[in-house]
């Protein structure tokens, strides 16, 4: 399990250091990104694999998010940069991409098979996958904006 | 916030005309908002700095434009300008800096005309080492692949998927291609080469490598921006960015069809 975490936690470090170099960061708020990227990813790993009590990958991804929003809050007045510098980069390893890929597949299955019956089996799928992305990319944002809205003066004060 | 910030005097400090301020602040707001700044951050950037010269400031963000009044404190003279955002691509560097300077400015830190001088260079911030981000992104796709459950062979598949599209992504750019059909481009040459899993039979999660080949385009940022903006009630803005996200989305999932029909593996 522990070396489960370990390796969740770093191909989500190198996800977020190469998905936030695409959009020009700043050189110094690298390690931040990897290291929020890291903890909310494990922490989402956790939830939904644990044996005790598996959450859903909605809720799993909404709390994981919420803790990236809360280190990302608190460790950007140490990076002298704004929270979505290391908030937006760190959530990235989390968009369910897959779902996303299974909602096209689906949409396309759907065309492909007019019969009543294959139709609506793909149609489910479409629904249940894309339900599934909005769902899980909307919990995402919210959960990690939350922190920013309530601790504004942090936020907006980090470059100062 | 207002009482934290320092009040300039007009011995020791330049103070602009409504005009001059006017349109430096509007070049600034259009350059956050081209940065991929969210609203919320553009409009406490800009009144900071309005107040720090004793001037009010309104502002209506638009998807593309900024339009921005200045007033002064009496309210009896006002400067208003329209300004079209910066095309200068989502870039955190420019927004840090851009941030860093109203702090400057409304610390007291920096006069007017420096500021100018200043707001100037970091319009014109070189990026980072396209051939650096080539490989990053590509690492990072890979990584993606193996966040969902891909082996290390799939993990190659999309490695080189990703280097040859994104590849393609920044050429098409420079030369000055439309961006939507640069993402169904790109989209299209990772999907053929994710194929390769099936094809070949290589590795035991061909499907993951196919499905997480082309996610290296997907504008999550974008999307993410879009709630925050919502969330912060500028809805013509957060529409605005998400109806853009759900085309380049289209445009990518266009490919990735054309891709898949193309190697055959249209019924996946």
């Amino acid at each position: 399990m522990w070396i489960d975490i370990l390796q969740d936690a770093f191909f989500a470090a190198i996800a977020a250091i190469g998905f936030s170099c695409i959009s020009n960061p700043p050189r110094n708020s690298y390690c931040y990104c990897a290291f929020i990227a890291a903890v909310g990813h494990s922490i989402r790993y956790v939830l939904l694999n644990n044996e005790w009590l598996p959450i859903h990958i909605i809720l799993s991804s909404t709390i994981a998010a919420f803790v990236i929003g809360l280190l990302a809050v608190y460790l950007a007045p140490h990076a002298k940069c704004p929270a979505e510098t290391c908030l937006y980069p760190a959530l990235l390893p989390m968009i369910p991409g897959i779902y996303a890929y299974r909602t096209v597949a689906a949409l396309l299955l759907c065309l492909y098979h007019p019969e009543e019956t294959l139709f609506g089996h793909y149609f489910y799928l479409l629904a249940y996958n894309g339900f599934t992305c909005i769902f899980i990319v909307l919990g995402m944002v919210i959960g990690a904006t939350i922190p920013i809205f309530l601790f504004k003066n942090t936020s907006f004060q980090a470059t100062r | 916030m207002n009482s934290m910030i320092c009040k300039p005097t007009e011995s020791s400090v330049y103070l602009p005309s409504i005009k001059e301020l006017c349109i430096f602040l509007s070049d600034y707001a259009a350059g956050l908002l081209g940065c991929g700044a969210t609203c919320i951050r553009i409009e406490k950037n800009i009144t900071r700095i309005s107040l720090f010269f004793g001037y009010d400031s309104e502002m209506t963000i638009m998807p593309s434009h900024i339009h921005l009044t200045i007033w002064n404190k009496e309210h009896t003279d006002s400067y208003s300008i329209i300004r079209r955002m910066h095309k200068t691509g989502i870039s955190f560097d420019m927004n840090t800096k851009l941030s860093k300077l109203s702090w400057e400015i409304a610390d007291g830190k920096i006069g007017f005309q420096e500021a100018t001088l200043l707001a100037e260079r970091i319009y014109h911030t070189s990026s980072v080492n396209p051939r650096v981000v080539l490989f990053l992104a590509s690492c990072a796709n890979a990584s993606f692949c193996r966040l969902f459950g891909g082996d290390f062979i799939s993990m190659g598949v999309v490695f080189i998927a990703t280097l040859v599209g994104y590849y393609i992504k920044q050429i098409m750019l420079e030369d000055g291609a439309d961006v939507r059909f640069v993402f169904f481009c790109s989209a299209f040459f990772s999907s053929v080469i994710g194929a390769g899993g099936h094809i070949f039979g290589w590795g035991t999660t061909p499907e993951i490598a196919l499905g997480t080949s082309v996610l290296y385009l997907i504008p999550g940022i974008p999307y993410i921006n879009s709630v925050s903006d919502m969330l912060d009630g500028h809805y013509i803005c957060a529409f605005s960015r998400f109806m853009n996200a759900i085309v380049l989305t289209a445009c990518l999932s266009t490919g990735l069809c054309g891709g898949l029909f193309l190697m055959g593996l249209g019924c996946f």
